[in-house]
C-alpha cells in the first residue's frame, strides 16, 4: 500500500462535497436532482475515508512508524519550503477511525433527518466539507496545513449553525460561533508565528519543530502554549470562549452532532495532544490547562442541571466533558484525554441523535418539560439513550466509566486533588442532568398524550442502535489493569505519555468505587425529583443558574456593547464628517477640474498650433541654455 | 555670381512667402505663393538639383497651384465672405518671437557640420538619369506606395464630390 | 573681402538651412495667425517647400542622391493632398458658405448640465 491513500482520506470527503455542490447548483438553477443521488456521494465519502483509515490503522499496528507523505511543495519562499503533508502516526489514526465512523453514522442519520428539507444537497455539501476539514485538520503534518483544516471546520460550522438562515435568530447564532472561534484562531496564528520564529528554523512540519523546541527558552515555549491554549479553547468551547456553543444548537440536530461528536469541538484537545511535546516541557502552562478544564466541567455542569432545552442541556454537557478531556490532556494523560474523546464521540451521538428522534417525533418541541412519557412511544430511542446516559454518567460497564475513570485517576495520580474533587462533583451532577434529562423526557406522564407523532424512518433509528452498541463496547478498549483488562488505547499512545503514573492499586480501586459512587447519586437524585415528575405545568426558571450566571450578559456589557459604540461612532461620525468628506471632496475636485480642463479643449485648431508653438519654444530655449 | 543669384533668389522666396501669409485676399496670397516656390526651384538648381528644379516648376508652380487658382476663382469668394482678421498682425509678430529660439535651436545644430563647397557638381550628379537610376533602383517600393497614396487621394476627392450632391439632392 | 563673403555666403550649408528655416516659420506663422482656410492650406505647402530645402541642401552637402528621391516624393505627398485639402475645401464652403477655419468646431468641449 502507498503513502498518497493518506491524502485520499482527506481527498474523498472533499472531491465528494465538491461534486454534491456542483449537483445542488445544477439542482435549484436547472432541474431537480433526487435526494437518492446526493445520499449515494455524501454516505459513500465517509465509508470509503474510514476503510482507508482502516489500513493505515492495520500498518501501524505491524509497524509503528509514522508515516508521512508529501504531496507537493505549497509554499517556498527563499529556499523555505512548506509541504502539503499529511502524517499518520498512532494518534492521527485513531482519530481518523472514529471521526469516519462515527461521522459516516452521523451523515446516514442526516440521510433521514433531512429528508424533506429542500436544501438537501447543500446540507450534504456542508457535510462532507466539514469532514474533510476536520481529517485535514487531523492528519496534517505541520501546524500550518493543520490550520487550513482548523479554518475549514470554523467555516462550516458556521455554515451549518446558520442552516435555517431565514431566522436570523440562527444567523446571528452563527456569526456569534464564527466570531469566538476567530478570537481563538488569533491565539493559533500568534503562536504559529512564534514557533516559526523561534523553532522554524529546519521546517515547519511536527518533527522538526519537536527538534527546534529544545533550544527555545522556557518563557517563549509558555507563551506559544498559552497561544495556543487560547485556540484550543476557542474550538473546544472552553472557559471563557464557550458562549458560542449553547447557540450552534440553532443548527439542525444532526450538525450539532457532529460538531459536539466527531468533529470541531475535539480539534483543541486533539491540537494538545499533538503538541504533546511543547507541553511536556511546560507543566506549569499544562495545570493551567486542567484548571481551566476542571472549571469549564463544573461551570457547564452547573448551568446544565436548570436549562429546560434538550439541546442546550446537551450542549452544555459537552462542555462539561471537553472540560474532563481538558483535564486529562492538561495533566499530561493524552491517552486518557483521547480515550474519552473517542467514547464520548460515541455516547454523545447517540444523545443527540436520540434528542433529534425525539424533537422530530414531536413535531419540533424542544422543551422538556413539553415532552414527557416518550419511553412507550418511542421504545427504542428510549433504550439507547438509556444506555447513552448511563455512559456519560460513568456507570461501568458502559464507555464513559473507564475513560472518565481514567481521568479522574490521573488527576489524583498526579497529585492535583482539588481538580480531582473538582471532576468528582462534576461526575455527580453529571449523572444528575442526564438522568433528569431522561427521566422527565422518557418517564412521567405525556405532556401532549393525544398528539400524532411524526415516524421515524430507519435511516435515522440504524445509527441509533450501531452507536448504543458502540457506546457499550467503547470502552473496553481501554479497561484498566486493575480489572483484569488490557488498557489498549494507552498501548497505543504510549508514545504520547511521557510520564507513568504511580498510584497504589488499592486506591485506585476505592477511586473506582468513588466514582460509580459519585455517578449513583446523581442518579438518585435526579429519580427522587423528576421520576414520575408531574407534567401538567411546565415549570418556569429564574435565577442565576437558568440564566448561565449572566455570562452572555456580561460579555455584552463589556466587549460588544463597547464595540457596538466604536462601530456606532465610527460609522456615523468618523465615516460620514470625516471620511467621506475627503474621499466625495477629491471626487468632487477631479470632476470640477475636469470640467475647467475640458474648455481647453476648444476645437480651435489654431490654438491648438499656437500652444505647440509655445511649447517648442520653452523647450528651444531650455536646449539652447542646456547645450550651449 | 552665385552668391548674387542665391541672395536674389532668398529674398524673393522670403518676400513672397510674408506676402502669402500678409495678403487678406486669397488670389494674392496664392500668387505670391507661385513666387516663393519659383524661386525655391531655382535654388534647387543652385544645389545641382536640375531634376527637381523642373519638377518644382512644372508640378507645384504648374500643377498644385493652378488647381489652388482654379478653386478660388471657381469658388468666387466675395471679400465680405472673407472672415475677419482682427489679430493677425499681432499673432505674427507674438509667433514670431516664440520662434526665434527655435530657429536658434537649429541653426546651432547645424553649425557644428563641418564647412565645405557647396558648388555646383558635374553634368551627372542630380541629372535625370541618375535620379532615375536611384528612384528605381533603391526607391522602387516607395515610388509604388506614392502611387497608391494619389490614387487613394483620388478616390478620397470623388467620395467628397458626391457626398456634395447626395446633400444638395 | 566682399568677394569673399559673396562666395561663401552660397557656399555655405548654413545658408540655405537658414532660408529654409525662416520660410518654415513665415509658414508655421501663417497657421497660427490666419483663418482663411486657403492661407492655411499654402503654409502648409510652404513649410513642406521649406523642408524640402533643408533635405537638397543636405543631399548636395553630402553629394547623395537620395534626399532628392525623398524631395521628389514629398512633392508627390503635396500633390496628393492638394487633391483630397482642396475639394474638402469646396465641400466645407458649399455647405458653410464660409473660409473660416475656426468654424469647424464640433469637437469642441460642451457644457454639460452637471458640470
Amino acid at each position: 500500500m502507498d503513502n498518497f491513500l493518506l491524502a485520499w482520506i482527506v481527498l474523498v470527503p472533499l472531491l465528494s462535497s465538491l461534486i454534491l455542490g456542483t449537483m445542488y447548483l445544477y439542482s435549484i438553477k436547472v432541474t431537480k436532482i433526487p435526494n437518492i443521488v446526493f445520499s449515494m456521494f455524501a454516505l459513500t465519502a465517509p465509508f470509503i475515508s474510514f476503510v482507508l483509515g482502516v489500513s493505515f490503522f492495520f500498518r501501524l499496528l505491524e509497524n509503528s512508524d509514522v508515516i508521512i507523505y508529501r504531496a507537493y511543495k505549497w509554499l517556498s519562499v527563499d529556499g523555505y519550503d512548506i509541504d502539503m503533508g499529511f502524517m499518520a502516526d498512532q494518534l492521527s489514526i485513531f482519530m481518523v477511525l472514529f471521526i469516519t465512523f462515527v461521522g459516516g453514522l452521523i451523515h446516514i442519520y442526516a440521510s433521514g433527518y433531512m429528508k424533506d428539507d429542500d436544501g438537501y444537497g447543500k446540507f450534504f455539501f456542508y457535510f462532507n466539507l466539514f469532514l474533510a476539514s476536520m481529517l485535514l485538520l487531523v492528519l496534517a503534518n505541520s501546524p500550518i496545513i493543520m490550520f487550513i483544516g482548523w479554518e475549514g471546520v470554523g467555516v462550516c460550522s458556521y455554515l451549518l449553525i446558520s442552516y435555517y438562515y431565514q431566522d436570523s435568530e440562527n444567523v446571528k447564532a452563527g456569526n456569534k460561533a464564527f466570531i469566538a472561534n476567530r478570537v481563538g484562531d488569533l491565539g493559533f496564528i500568534i503562536a504559529m508565528i512564534t514557533m516559526f520564529y523561534y523553532a522554524g528554523s529546519n521546517g515547519f512540519d511536527y518533527i522538526n519543530l519537536e527538534l527546534g523546541m529544545a533550544n527555545v527558552p522556557v518563557e517563549v515555549l509558555s507563551f506559544i502554549g498559552l497561544a495556543l491554549l487560547i485556540g484550543a479553547i476557542g474550538k473546544s468551547a472552553q472557559i471563557p470562549l464557550f458562549v458560542w456553543l449553547p447557540d450552534a444548537m440553532a443548527g439542525p440536530t444532526p450538525v450539532s452532532a457532529l460538531i459536539h461528536a466527531a468533529t470541531m469541538v475535539t480539534a483543541g484537545v486533539y491540537m494538545v495532544a499533538r503538541f504533546h511535546f511543547l507541553y511536556d516541557m511546560i507543566p506549569n502552562v499544562g495545570l493551567f490547562i486542567a484548571y481551566i478544564g476542571a472549571f469549564s466541567a463544573l461551570f457547564a455542569a452547573i448551568i446544565a442541571t436548570k436549562q429546560t432545552d434538550i439541546k442546550k442541556i446537551l450542549a452544555y454537557s459537552t462542555m462539561s466533558q471537553l472540560g474532563y478531556m481538558f483535564i486529562a490532556v492538561g495533566l499530561g494523560g493524552y491517552s486518557a484525554g483521547i480515550f474519552h474523546v473517542f467514547t464520548h464521540a460515541f455516547f454523545k451521538a447517540l444523545l443527540f441523535m436520540g434528542a433529534g428522534a425525539v424533537i422530530v417525533a414531536l413535531h419540533h418541541e424542544q422543551n422538556i418539560f413539553k415532552m414527557g412519557g416518550m419511553r412507550r412511544k418511542t421504545p427504542l430511542v428510549y433504550f439507547t439513550m438509556l444506555i447513552a446516559t448511563l455512559a456519560i454518567a460513568g456507570i461501568p460497564p458502559f464507555a464513559g466509566f473507564f475513560s472518565k475513570d481514567e481521568i479522574l485517576l490521573t488527576a489524583f495520580g498526579s497529585g492535583e486533588y482539588f481538580i480531582w474533587i473538582i471532576g468528582v462533583i462534576t461526575a455527580v451532577l453529571t449523572a444528575y442532568y442526564m438522568f433528569r434529562l431522561l427521566f422527565v423526557v422518557f418517564h412521567g406522564s405525556n405532556y401532549k398524550e393525544n398528539r400524532e407523532l411524526h415516524s421515524l424512518s430507519k435511516n435515522m433509528t440504524m445509527p441509533l442502535v450501531i452507536l448504543a452498541i458502540g457506546s457499550i463496547l467503547a470502552g473496553f478498549i481501554g479497561v484498566p489493569l486493575l480489572l483484569g483488562g488490557q488498557n489498549y488505547i494507552g498501548i497505543w499512545l504510549e508514545i504520547l505519555n511521557s510520564k507513568a503514573l504511580h498510584v497504589e492499586h488499592s486506591i485506585e480501586l476505592y477511586l473506582m468505587g468513588l466514582n460509580i459512587l459519585a455517578a449513583v447519586i446523581g442518579l438518585l437524585i435526579a429519580y427522587k425529583k423528576f421520576f414520575n415528575y408531574d407534567m401538567s405545568k411546565v415549570p418556569e426558571y429564574t435565577g442565576l443558574i437558568w440564566n448561565k450566571f449572566y455570562i452572555d450578559e456580561i460579555y455584552d456589557r463589556i466587549f460588544v456593547d463597547k464595540l457596538k459604540k466604536l462601530s456606532i461612532f465610527i460609522s456615523y461620525k468618523l465615516d460620514i464628517n470625516f471620511i467621506d468628506k475627503i474621499v466625495m471632496g477629491i471626487s468632487n475636485g477631479f470632476i470640477r477640474s475636469g470640467n475647467v480642463v475640458a474648455r481647453l479643449q476648444s476645437a480651435n485648431t489654431r490654438m491648438y498650433a499656437f500652444s505647440m508653438l509655445m511649447g517648442i519654444s520653452v523647450i528651444s530655449t531650455y536646449l539652447i541654455i542646456v547645450m550651449r | 555670381m552665385v552668391d548674387i543669384i542665391f541672395l536674389g533668389l532668398a529674398i524673393f522666396a522670403i518676400g513672397g512667402g510674408f506676402g502669402m501669409i500678409l495678403f487678406s485676399q486669397p488670389m494674392h496670397s496664392a500668387i505670391s505663393l507661385i513666387v516663393t516656390l519659383i524661386s525655391l526651384g531655382g535654388i534647387f538648381a543652385l544645389l545641382s538639383a536640375p531634376f527637381l528644379f523642373m519638377v518644382q516648376i512644372i508640378l507645384y508652380a504648374g500643377a498644385i497651384i493652378t488647381l489652388l487658382l482654379f478653386i478660388i476663382m471657381f469658388l468666387n469668394i466675395r471679400d465680405d465672405e472673407l472672415p475677419d482678421e482682427p489679430n493677425k498682425n499681432i499673432t505674427i509678430i507674438i509667433g514670431a518671437i516664440l520662434l526665434i529660439p527655435f530657429n536658434i535651436l537649429i541653426l546651432k545644430a547645424f553649425n557644428t557640420f563641418p564647412e565645405k563647397s557647396m558648388n555646383i557638381l558635374g553634368k551627372d550628379f542630380g541629372s535625370i538619369h541618375s535620379f532615375g537610376m536611384e528612384l528605381f533602383n533603391k526607391w522602387l517600393v516607395p515610388f509604388e506606395l506614392i502611387s497608391m497614396l494619389l490614387l487613394a487621394s483620388l478616390v478620397g476627392a470623388v467620395v467628397y464630390a458626391r457626398k456634395d450632391k447626395n446633400r444638395d439632392g | 573681402m566682399q568677394e569673399r563673403i559673396k562666395i561663401e555666403m552660397a557656399d555655405l550649408l548654413l545658408s540655405y538651412i537658414a532660408l529654409a528655416m525662416i520660410l518654415f516659420s513665415i509658414g508655421f506663422l501663417g497657421i497660427i495667425s490666419r483663418k482663411n482656410i486657403f492661407i492655411v492650406y499654402m503654409s502648409i505647402e510652404l513649410m513642406l517647400n521649406a523642408v524640402n530645402l533643408i533635405f537638397v541642401a543636405l543631399g548636395r552637402y553630402n553629394e547623395s542622391m537620395e534626399p532628392q528621391v525623398m524631395a521628389m516624393i514629398i512633392i508627390a505627398i503635396a500633390a496628393a493632398e492638394a487633391a483630397v485639402f482642396l475639394s474638402l475645401i469646396v465641400v466645407l464652403y458649399r455647405n458653410k458658405k464660409s473660409l473660416n477655419s475656426d468654424i469647424f468646431n464640433v469637437l469642441k468641449q460642451k457644457d454639460t448640465a452637471n458640470g
